[in-house]
């Protein structure tokens, strides 16, 4: 075994940014996520990097636009209260194809709720929270190890698709000291493809399904930056053939490369007579309490999402070819559940477990209920 | 397969985050296990109900939160009535006797009451050490880090100028139980 460290999740969140070439952090402190910018103001300083305390979340994330535009790579870290603050900003980001990464350490809601426990409750504020139709990228690590190579993974994923990467996480394993490996420099990939070599001003042009190329906008370039819908050159257009085409170069920069963002771990599913979706610490619980069944003699499997935004949809449509039965396990009052419910075949069933007070489920409710869903 | 659940609980400020966070680095940086702790807290950080959970395995832990407990260690009776459950029916349970008086049913758990906040406050002349009087006493009761592992890893982690408390703390948590 090689040796691993420990460290607290937050901190590997912290660590896994600056090796994935982060040199901008803007932040508002707030629990449970506050340890990331608490690291990065004491570490990035002596990189002679960037590190901002700004005066709420709508300014950190508009810190991070600017920062990102001027060609660096730009992270901010918050939960729920002030996620809810950042949307108008990220829907900017969006419209403008920025690259930013944003950490949402979730907790209890709605509002203030609960910033000491956990909660798996803004899956859709992730993928729909700022307004009008956009795509969207969210990563969700559940493991030490995936805390890691997920957190890179995002910024690589910001870079390549010029689009805002969310990085869920939840407070306990945000809070949690546990035992880790950080690999070393070089055995995994850092993407960084910056040009300042473009040969004409349409920097928003491009055939659809391609990926953009990534500019330093203040080269010496004369280039517009608007949130208004725009033509090839950044400048407002409402011309419905160029409406119609710049919505589409933003949805299929996404839909084109699915293969390539969304990621997932499956356990134990060949053979499984039910799959548990899952992901984050519910997906933990959903996997201890899967070795369970199994040694009980139930064909029980797990399907971890890695990438949530995307929906792995896919991969599960091709693993509801054989398995009937679909528990969903997820600590809100039900969200994914309707994007199972959408894309599995009507002779699957469907089961959930759902929760929202603060407590996460013990791996052995997770098997309760398999045994009840099997039976 | 070795496995084993450790629980701490008190009352914020009292130390036992850094009880947890310190046996879990022994246990992975310097014993080759994989280890997890996961505290669990309210919003007043000083003063609320603590708990903090350390599962040490030699194989990858799935679920962070214990569930079936070998020792449990708990110096205030409000997050003893909170966090008792969960333990095993053999569990070693180590109370603090002047802040722990009502224990209800203790099964088949082997309890020993000791003043562990006073002697530390006594014997290792600060309560902040109350976090290394803890590791000790969880070395001695469970033997899951090895003590010589446990005296090499405080030397090294006291800040500058505390070592000598530290050690004087190991001491009074090794002898707070004969």
């Amino acid at each position: 075994m090689s040796q691993r460290k420990v460290l607290q999740g937050n901190i590997i969140i912290a660590k896994a940014a600056l090796a994935a070439g982060c040199d901008f952090f803007a932040g508002y402190p707030i629990t449970p996520s506050s340890e990331i910018a608490q690291y990065m103001s004491k570490e990035m300083p002596k990189m002679e990097k960037a590190f901002i305390q700004m005066e709420d979340e709508i300014a950190s994330l508009g810190a991070c636009i600017g920062a990102s535009l001027a060609g660096k790579k730009a992270l901010t870290a918050t939960s729920g209260p002030g996620f809810s603050l950042m949307q108008e900003h990220l829907g900017f980001a969006v419209m403008a194809e920025v690259p930013v990464v944003i950490v949402n350490v979730m907790r209890g809601g709605p509002s203030t709720g609960m910033p000491t426990k956990p909660s798996q409750a803004d899956m859709m504020q992730t993928r729909w929270g700022t307004h009008g139709d956009h795509p969207i990228i969210a990563v969700y690590p559940a493991f030490s190890d995936e805390i890691f190579s997920e957190t890179v993974r995002a910024f690589n994923l910001a870079e390549k698709y010029w689009n805002p990467v969310i990085i869920l996480l939840d407070e306990v394993l945000a809070k949690a000291h546990m035992d880790v490996e950080i690999p070393e420099p070089g055995s995994y990939e850092v993407y960084w493809e910056k040009t300042h070599e473009i040969s004409d001003l349409n920097i928003y042009d491009r055939n659809i399904g391609e990926n953009p190329p990534r500019i330093d906008f203040f080269h010496s370039y004369p280039i517009h930056i608007d949130s208004l819908e725009h033509d090839a050159h950044g400048w407002p257009s409402f011309d419905a053939k160029t409406v119609d085409k710049m919505q589409k170069l933003r949805m299929e920069k996404i839909f084109y490369n699915l293969d390539d963002i969304i990621k997932y771990k499956e356990y134990f599913l060949d053979d499984a007579e039910v799959l548990v979706f899952s992901f984050g610490i519910s997906a933990r619980s959903a996997l201890a309490a899967v070795k369970m069944a199994r040694e009980q003699g139930i064909k029980a499997g797990l399907f971890q999402a890695l990438t949530v935004w995307p929906f792995p949809r896919a991969a599960l449509q091709e693993r509801f070819k054989k398995t009937k039965k679909v528990l969903t396990v997820e600590l809100n009052m039900g969200q994914m559940k309707y994007e199972i419910e959408r894309i599995a075949p009507p002779d699957v069933k469907k089961q959930t477990l759902l929760r929202a007070n603060g407590l996460p489920f013990s791996p052995g409710e997770v098997l309760e209920t398999i045994k009840e869903f099997v039976k | 397969m070795m496995k084993i659940e450790i629980r701490y609980g008190a009352v914020g400020g009292q130390g036992i985050i850094t009880a947890g966070a310190l046996l879990v680095d022994i246990a992975v940086e310097m014993e080759n296990k994989f280890a997890i702790e996961s505290p669990t807290y309210t919003a007043a950080v000083r003063g609320g109900p603590t708990k903090v959970d350390v599962i040490i395995s030699d194989e990858p832990i799935d679920f962070p939160h214990a569930q079936a407990i070998d020792f449990f260690l708990c110096t205030d009776q409000k997050p003893y009535d909170i966090y008792k459950e969960r333990l095993k029916d053999d569990a070693i349970v180590v109370v603090d006797s002047h802040l722990v008086r009502e224990l209800g049913d203790t099964r088949n758990w082997k309890v020993y009451h000791v003043p562990i906040i006073n002697e530390t406050k006594v014997g290792a002349g600060n309560v902040v050490l109350t976090s290394v009087v803890s590791l000790a006493l969880t070395q001695k009761m469970t033997n899951v880090i090895s003590y010589d592992n446990m005296v090499a890893h405080i030397k090294h982690w006291a800040p500058k100028g505390s070592v000598e408390m530290n050690m004087k703390a190991i001491e009074v948590g090794m002898n707070l139980i004969k």
